[in-house]
């Protein structure tokens, strides 16, 4: 019997993890995806929003304002990478820079603490490739980048550290509420038992909430379209661009990544199907033709990749982070769109502390860590460090991904660990090889090679991302 | 310790190079990332290779062989397994930082540095074809290391977006180790490749090439693996023509949309980079504007003959020598080259006067088909230089030996195809 | 009913036609029409592929026919070379299967086994 089971292991139920092990509960959490943030939080601009626009007193501005603030803490307890960007919102004309001014006031009624208003010459003077045509924008220094994978990754290996369990591939097929506690059936076969549970999964969190009860809200998803510039535009833009918001949301960005990248995008609509993340033809366009309103001289050909990421809009407006109203010690963390990673820092606690108040019934764990380890970027640590990393390990020496620079060592730590990947997917998530210009024609081979040497299985058995999804048919010659 | 030379790259490129600056006494360090020399030609097992060199017709391998060989009794200095990690030049000092398992990071310090590090292929996020990201659509030249170097075959049901001569050469290597390959699309109203391999490749094995017609959506199943392809024809500009998409069920999509010379390692020099190679400007020395800097090979221009890169190599390599015995110029008369119509590219882009040889090579392709055609160099608006060509193809890299007589001290250069009846 | 070719010859690419009759047309020269007669009747190819080794670390060696053989046997042969597996040091040019199918042909390797370091 667990005390609390988390449904989702993206961002959000990550963070709700790691805010659970500081308590003397037992706690499991259910993913079932083959990794952590494989769905809402795989795909996204990575921005930690100032909080400059969601409707002031609701939970989308409180947490992300909090969150933003709390994301300092997370960079030095959980070795969260950071990007300190600020952003302008930029208008073009009079009319814009009267909804530049309405932005204002929601920005200071949210208390943003740093805001200001400049010029689109002064604009320049600080970014130069940005667009001739925009007239003013709303500068907000507190708009960070961060890198979402290693968030959700961070949060689960500390709560793993703290004594929280954690299963991937499996998937909750059917809830009961049985004589104060739920029974957990996953997969079709196994049953878990637990005190409370905490519904946690994004786009399918009404499903799961449709197991027990009519939820209280439905998720109506959205997609949006990204393009990917290689690393190599890094200062093309500093800042992370926006124009105004509208009803499809913050619009066409144009956003710096914490390792160089630029990302162009998203676009936004509605889909039916929740876990369709597939690129148009029209998405893609729409990108390219919105982006040009935000900078100058879009390198365009440094393109290397576009994608598509899922948010799960709901029928609120808001978050909706509360208990069931019919099946008490069911709680739901529906709608979390942006600014979801934002607010995520907040969410944890929040869900925790005051809306299911763990601490009334559990004690705090004396001997909790909130510390996890930096993930070692070879190639970004100073001289002597390499030099002392050499002498412990050679195989920090053999480069594998040589666009991004990154070692056999670092490959083989992410394959093994508590929350090791096994799959070519799980390895460019973690250490980024495969993510550079060439996009694995250089490394898939090795990398491959390196997860069947390591785990002691056939080429055969190497996946690419589900268990199911061998990167190879067959041996050739093998059967004659 | 300073080398004379330091050598980026063990395949074609960077043998032939090596092997000219160490005939000429000069000291040479080669250093290649694999556990192999040989480079490319290790996974292109078929036919065709050096009919120019050696007048006699080999397979990759075969090719290969022949230079490796060579290296290997020359007793030239090579690091395998060895990863360049930065290049930067100091004073008149090339500083090249290596990375490898066997001797960590190390820095070793040349007067004068050749890249020839081969070239990447373009792939499905460049050119941003819509749909799902399954597993399953693959550059066709890793299919081909993974099936003729570790025997593993990606998929059973194949499509080949691209009829390049790799598109076409793994489309026959597919079929023989046992998958079913239902078609090959080109973008263009004619096919890239050598007329020798579509018929061999495709009509051999009754494979369809669908001309004119591009891949315009990639679907994978639940388990993110490629299921079907949507491939449509497509009018001049090639924009999918409506109502004409056909639909296939495949496992695995092989791309052969073209290479990109990998000139990543000059992030950090202040090269001058031709957008029309995608590669860096080379004066007829093969010498960049940063003196000392020698880029051949695939790194410098996308070939299409392994034989040229050879030639060109042993040509750059003999530059190298030339540059290490006499120093740098004071100064450089230079005149500048520019493709001029129907040419997509031509190098050099520069040629240094002071830099006296026979003739120059200058490397090419034309944008069209021409069956008769001929090449004309203009210097100041007058033809200094003529040469009757046939059956160029925008497939094929044409070369033409300019007199360096012919060459005026001073005046731009265009260089010209226009068809001949 | 016409069969179509192209010859390969030379790069001009002609397209051939041959009929009913053995009439053959389209070629612009004489070598075109020796060309799509050998097609006819008796076409070869160079066979290019890979055989198994035991090896642990080249898996794969690549070989050839060491003159064309007949087309319609390329798939048999095929069966024939897969079905070997390399244990022993071998060099460029060694012969990995004599005679394939009674064609007179080998098969050699065009790689030679990796020297152990």
């Amino acid at each position: 019997m667990y005390d609390f089971i988390i449904i989702g292991a993206g961002v959000i139920g990550s963070s709700v993890a790691r805010e659970l092990s500081k308590y003397q509960a037992k706690t499991l959490c259910l993913e079932k995806e083959n990794d952590v943030a494989n769905v809402q939080s795989l795909a996204n601009s990575a921005i930690i929003h100032a909080g400059h626009n969601p409707e002031p007193g609701s939970l989308k501005a409180v947490l992300s304002v909090l969150g933003n603030k709390l994301y300092d803490t997370w960079e030095k307890e959980l070795s969260i990478p950071l990007l300190r960007t600020g952003a302008f919102v930029a208008a073009h004309n009079e009319k814009e820079e009267i909804i530049i001014e309405n932005l204002l006031k929601t920005t200071i009624e949210n208390m943003v603490p740093e805001y200001e208003v400049l010029t689109g010459d002064e604009a320049r003077e600080i970014e130069p490739n940005l667009a001739k045509s925009i007239t003013k924008v709303l500068s907000l220094p507190t708009t960070k980048v961060t890198y979402p994978w290693e968030v959700a990754f961070a949060c689960m290996e500390n709560a793993i550290n703290n004594g929280v369990e954690f299963q991937k591939n499996k998937q909750v097929t059917s809830i009961k509420k049985v004589n104060g506690f739920f029974e957990i059936e996953v997969n079709k076969e196994e049953i878990y038992q637990t005190k409370y549970v905490i519904n946690a999964a994004g786009v399918a969190s009404d499903d799961i909430g449709q197991m027990i009860e009519e939820p209280p809200f439905k998720i109506k998803p959205r997609k949006g379209e990204y393009f990917v510039l290689d690393r190599r535009v890094k200062g093309f833009v500093n800042h992370v661009l926006y124009p105004l918001p509208s009803e499809k949301g913050k619009g066409v960005l144009v956003t710096p990544q914490v390792h160089g990248n630029i990302l162009l995008g998203p676009s936004s609509e509605f889909i039916d199907d929740k876990f369709e993340a597939s690129t148009t033809d029209e998405g893609l366009k729409y990108i390219k033709e919105h982006s040009v309103e935000l900078a100058e001289n879009i390198p365009f050909n440094m393109i290397i990749r576009s994608f598509a990421g899922i948010r799960s809009t709901s029928t609120c407006d808001d978050f909706y982070i509360k208990e069931s109203k019919t099946n008490k010690g069911f709680y739901y963390l529906g709608g979390i769109e942006s600014p979801g990673l934002t607010a995520a820092p907040a969410i944890g606690p929040y869900l925790v502390n005051e809306i299911i108040g763990v601490g009334n019934e559990f004690e705090l764990k004396s001997d909790f860590n909130p510390r996890r380890e930096p993930r070692l970027e070879f190639h970004r640590l100073p001289w002597r460090k390499q030099q002392a990393l050499l002498d412990e390990d050679h195989l920090y020496g053999r480069i594998i991904c040589k666009c991004e620079k990154i070692t056999e060592k670092e490959i083989i730590d992410a394959i093994h660990g508590p929350l090791g990947s096994h799959s070519i997917k799980g390895i460019k998530k973690r250490v980024r090889a495969g993510a550079g210009l060439c996009q694995g024609g250089y490394c898939e081979e090795k990398i491959m090679k390196i997860i069947a040497r390591e785990l002691n299985i056939s080429p055969l058995d190497v996946e690419y991302d589900d268990p199911q999804s061998k990167i190879f048919k067959e041996e050739t010659k093998v059967d004659e | 310790m300073m080398k004379d030379v330091i050598v980026i790259g063990g395949g074609a490129g960077g043998l032939a190079a090596a092997i000219e600056t160490h005939q000429s006494r000069k000291d040479v360090l080669l250093i290649e990332r694999e556990t192999f020399l040989g480079g490319i030609l290790n996974q292109c097992i078929h036919n065709g290779f050096g009919l120019e060199v050696f007048k006699e017709e080999y397979t990759g391998p075969e090719y290969a062989d022949q230079f490796i060989e060579t290296f290997l009794e020359e007793k030239i200095d090579y690091l395998l397994d060895t990863t360049v990690i930065g290049l930067r030049k100091e004073n008149d000092v090339f500083f090249v930082k290596t990375s490898s398992e066997k001797d960590g990071i190390r820095f070793f310090q040349a007067k004068a540095v050749v890249v020839s590090t081969g070239s990447y292929e373009r792939t499905r996020g460049q050119i941003s074809i819509p749909g799902d990201r399954p597993y399953g659509v693959i550059t066709a030249g890793s299919a081909q290391r993974y099936l003729n170097i570790d025997g593993l075959l990606i998929g059973k049901k194949v499509f080949v977006l691209g009829s390049g001569d790799i598109g076409l050469i793994m489309a026959r290597r597919m079929k023989l180790e046992g998958a079913e390959v239902l078609g090959v699309a080109e973008i263009m109203p004619h096919s890239n490749g050598l007329t020798r391999n579509i018929v061999q490749c495709l009509n051999d094995f009754d494979i369809p090439l669908y001309l004119s017609h591009t891949v315009t959506e990639i679907i994978g199943d639940d388990e993110n693996r490629l299921s079907k392809i949507k491939v449509s024809k497509v009018d001049e500009s090639f924009k999918p023509i409506e109502g004409t998409e056909k639909e296939f069920e495949v496992d695995t999509l092989l791309l052969s949309i073209g290479l990109i010379p990998d000139v990543t390692l000059l992030d950090e020099l202040k090269v001058e980079i031709d957008s029309r190679t995608k590669s860096v400007k080379v004066n007829q020395a093969y010498e960049t504007n940063i003196e000392g800097l020698f880029v051949c090979g695939n790194a410098l221009q996308v070939h299409d003959l392994v034989d040229n890169v050879t030639l060109e190599s042993k040509r750059a390599g003999q530059a190298v020598n030339r540059y290490l015995d006499k120093g740098k110029a004071d100064v450089h008369q230079s005149i500048y080259l520019n493709p001029g119509n129907n040419l997509g590219y031509v190098t050099p882009q520069r040629i240094d006067m002071d830099i006296i040889q026979d003739y120059i090579t200058l490397s090419f392709r034309s944008n069209k088909k021409m069956e008769k055609a001929i090449c004309k160099v203009f210097q100041n608006e007058d033809i200094i230089f003529e040469k009757k060509l046939v059956f160029v193809l925008p497939a094929e890299m044409e070369t033409i030996k300019l007199p360096f007589e012919k060459i005026n001290e001073v005046g731009d250069i265009r260089v010209e195809l226009e068809v001949r009846s | 009913m016409k069969k179509e070719f192209i010859c390969i010859v030379c790069p001009r690419g002609c397209h051939v036609s041959v009929d009913d009759e053995m009439n053959i047309t389209g070629n612009q020269c004489p070598r075109g029409k020796t060309y799509v007669e050998n097609e006819l009747i008796a076409p070869t190819r160079i066979l290019t592929t890979t055989v198994r080794t035991s090896f642990e670390d080249q898996p794969r060696i690549s070989c050839k026919t060491d003159k064309p053989i007949p087309k319609e046997l390329i798939f048999e042969a095929m069966k024939i070379i897969n079905h070997i597996m390399i244990d022993k040091d071998i060099s460029i040019g060694d012969i990995i299967i004599e005679n394939i199918l009674d064609t007179n042909v080998n098969i050699i390797a065009t790689k030679p086994s990796r020297k152990k370091e």
